[in-house]
């Protein structure tokens, strides 16, 4: 046992203090808070210059409606958020009209150009020309806003009340909310549920790969200069291959704890909102559990692979079973009930970062907590219990990848 | 004393060990020889306890080799390395944590051994700041800091200049006095002839000589014979009494059959060459390991 703990102390600190592991552990928060604070940031931040906008429309009906509607929008700083100019002119067509346009919108007097074909008819459309992609909140506004004097002219014609046409128009939103059991009520943001499971899937995945990377690097080292040798000349390859899962472990608790600081102080600071650690209890475990199935599993690999290639090989395979929780992220925050995701939770690969979406999404029943967390415990006893045997005959095998066939062969050797 | 019995090693398709039987005694340097794949590496794993041998038995002390052993054996291998990024300091720490020595005696052995090996102000430098000499007398260190009984030394001069050989000798020299086993395994036989009292000669799984040193010298050079001379010495290797030779342009060695009288062939020779020089020599250990790895191949 104290063989085990030297190499797990060995691999810890030495660990520690390699680059690798200080630039990850500096860089991934960053990523992290760039993922919590962008949406908020984006959906929050106001545009602060006014944009001229040319509308062309023949019947003139909807420039001086459109224009009433938007003389209330105000950027933060007072200024007007659209300026309308009315690029009618009787002389000349559509098309004349339009080229010219265009030919503003390149020498930047005009930002976009609103055209309103066919006015007044049923088959009426609308473009919204700009030189650049046009934000989507623009889009989104002159839809609405031409939208509403259409259907109000209309009611008009056929002599609907005013007051009547106001009702109609008027958007009542739907404020959604979460409950838990305890009854507790709080706002659930799509964007916050979605960004908080991510934040520790991704850091998951960012743990696993950069101290999955380190490991195989570092058995590669030990086996290209035979320092295994020396080492299983000194200990059990059991001991060497505990103390090394170990020694990971810590490490990736020590991660965790300087991050979990890291969170709470920015919680301290409400950037971050405090829902997002709710089941924090729950999540650690599942991410701990997760952490170390990976390192297990890297062990196995790392002990069989010969050359760095192969070794990135491997992480690329290893970082796409990682990735796939992601592919169905959506999924599973849209429907946690779907079958798939249902299947995926009991996939011990996929258990931990699929639990990780799922227990911020919609309570999650404790038999399923209790199954997914046992189907995860079992996978990394089994996985240690192999890849000891793996390892054991694979640490000292040099130059050759083995085959699928001699894999199985030191599987039965005792 | 270390006893390998009948030692077996069977791989799927190759027999890495044949059958071998060698015995290793305190106060004296055992010499493991042998050419490439012949089977030594495989051999002192087996002592290691790295691997399972197929059928024979290892026994240390007294008992069949096993776990308990880990802290009793010391083992530099052939191809060095270490942790590149770490500290010498750290990194022998480190070993001598694994083979359960405390810190304070890890730290005092290790500041002997620097001291003694010159090279006391690379305690604190990282390993890839060493130069390799240096990185290898580290890995030395680190092969007999525990104190080992038995140490198994693999190609322990490759890699070092002269002068280091002699200091790294020495040093083999003091735990052959302090009663340690030592197993040195090596191509260079200049070195194993100097060092070894008994030795095991394999090739290719097998044993082919085995035995003290001494007495295989002497039963293997009886015959040998040192020329110096002027002339064409081509014909030399084609005469009937010759088993083999070593021909230079102006100097010979030649192993003449058993029943050949060195004065008959020497009178023979000086038909057709101008002879200034020649004496017996006894057969030096790399002659005997060719020509007794030849003779194994070619049965």
């Amino acid at each position: 046992m104290n063989k085990t703990f030297a190499v797990a102390k060995w691999e810890f600190l030495e660990k520690i203090k390699t680059k690798a592991f200080v630039i990850s552990m500096i860089v991934t928060p960053i990523i992290i808070i760039a993922f919590a604070i962008l949406p908020t940031l984006l959906s929050t931040q106001e545009e602060t210059s006014t944009k001229v906008i040319g509308i062309i429309e023949s019947t003139n009906t909807y420039f001086p409606l459109i224009k009433e509607r938007t003389a209330s929008k105000k950027l933060e700083n007072n200024l007007p958020r659209y300026i309308l100019i009315n690029l009618n002119d009787p002389n000349k067509t559509n098309k004349e009209l339009l080229s010219q346009a265009d030919k503003e919108m390149f020498n930047n007097i005009l930002n976009s150009c609103l055209l309103i074909k066919n006015a007044l008819t049923d088959s009426v459309s609308i473009q919204l020309r700009s030189k650049n992609t046009v934000n989507f909140r623009d889009i989104r506004f002159f839809e609405q806003t031409f939208n509403k004097i259409r259907v109000g002219l209309k009611l008009q014609s056929v002599g609907i009340d005013t007051s009547l046409i106001n009702y109609i128009e008027s958007d009542i939103d739907i404020t959604p909310i979460k409950i838990s059991k305890e009854g507790k009520e709080s706002e659930s943001d799509f964007l916050i549920v979605f960004f908080s499971s991510f934040i520790f899937i991704i850091l998951l995945m960012m743990m696993i790969l950069s101290s999955g990377g380190m490991l195989i690097r570092s058995l590669l080292e030990e086996k290209s200069n035979r320092l295994i040798e020396i080492l299983v000349s000194s200990c059990t390859p059991q001991q060497l291959l505990t103390g090394k899962i170990l020694g990971l472990s810590a490490l990736g608790l020590f991660q965790m704890a300087i991050w979990s600081l890291i969170g709470i102080a920015l919680v301290g600071s409400a950037t971050v909102p405090a829902t997002v650690f709710e089941h924090l209890p729950l999540m650690l475990l599942y991410f701990l559990a997760g952490f170390i199935f990976y390192t297990a599993l890297f062990v196995g690999f790392g002990s069989i692979v010969t050359t760095e290639q192969e070794a990135q090989q491997l992480t690329g395979y290893i970082s796409m079973i990682l990735i796939l929780p992601i592919v169905f992220a959506v999924t599973a925050i849209q429907n946690p009930n779907s079958t798939i995701i249902h299947a995926l939770s009991y996939f011990p690969l996929t258990t931990p970062s699929i639990m990780l979406l799922r227990l911020n999404v919609a309570p999650v029943p404790f038999y399923e907590i209790v199954t997914t967390m046992g189907i995860l415990i079992i996978s990394i006893l089994i996985t240690i219990y192999l890849t000891a045997k793996i390892f054991r005959v694979g640490i000292l095998s040099y130059g050759k990848r083995p085959s699928l066939k001699e894999l199985v062969n030191w599987f039965r050797e005792k | 004393m270390l006893f390998v019995e009948n030692l077996v090693k069977e791989y799927k398709n190759i027999t890495a060990v044949d059958d071998i039987s060698f015995s290793v005694s305190p106060g004296k340097i055992f010499g493991l020889l042998g050419p490439n794949g012949a089977g030594k590496t495989t051999t002192i794993r087996t002592v290691l306890n790295i691997i399972k041998p197929t059928s024979g038995t290892i026994t240390f002390e007294g008992r069949p080799i096993s776990n308990d052993f880990y802290n009793l054996i010391g083992y530099l291998p052939e191809d060095r390395g270490l942790y590149k990024k770490s500290k010498v300091i750290d990194v022998v720490l480190y070993f001598a944590s694994i083979k359960n020595i405390d810190r304070q005696a890890a730290l005092s052995g290790l500041n002997f051994w620097l001291k003694k090996l010159g090279i006391e102000n690379y305690r604190d430098k990282k390993i890839e700041e060493l130069s390799k000499g240096n990185q290898q007398k580290i890995q030395f260190i680190i092969s007999v800091l525990h104190d080992p009984k038995l140490l198994i030394l693999d190609e322990p001069f490759s890699g070092f200049d002269p002068i280091n050989q002699q200091i790294i000798k020495e040093a083999i020299l003091t735990f052959v006095s302090s009663g340690k086993l030592i197993i040195l395994s090596t191509h260079q036989m200049e070195t194993a002839e100097k060092l070894c009292s008994e030795i095991l000669l394999l090739n290719k799984g097998k044993e082919v000589r085995k035995g003290n040193l001494a007495s295989i010298k002497k039963n293997f050079g009886v015959n040998n014979v040192k020329i110096e001379f002027e002339g064409e010495p081509s014909f030399i290797t084609s005469m009937p009494e010759v088993v083999s030779s070593d021909i230079y342009s102006t100097y010979a060695e030649v192993h003449l059959k058993e029943d050949v009288k060195p004065a008959d062939f020497l009178s023979k020779i000086s038909q057709k060459l101008s002879v200034s020089h020649f004496s017996g020599i006894e057969s030096t250990l790399n002659k005997i390991f060719i020509d007794l790895i030849n003779k194994s191949n070619n049965q």
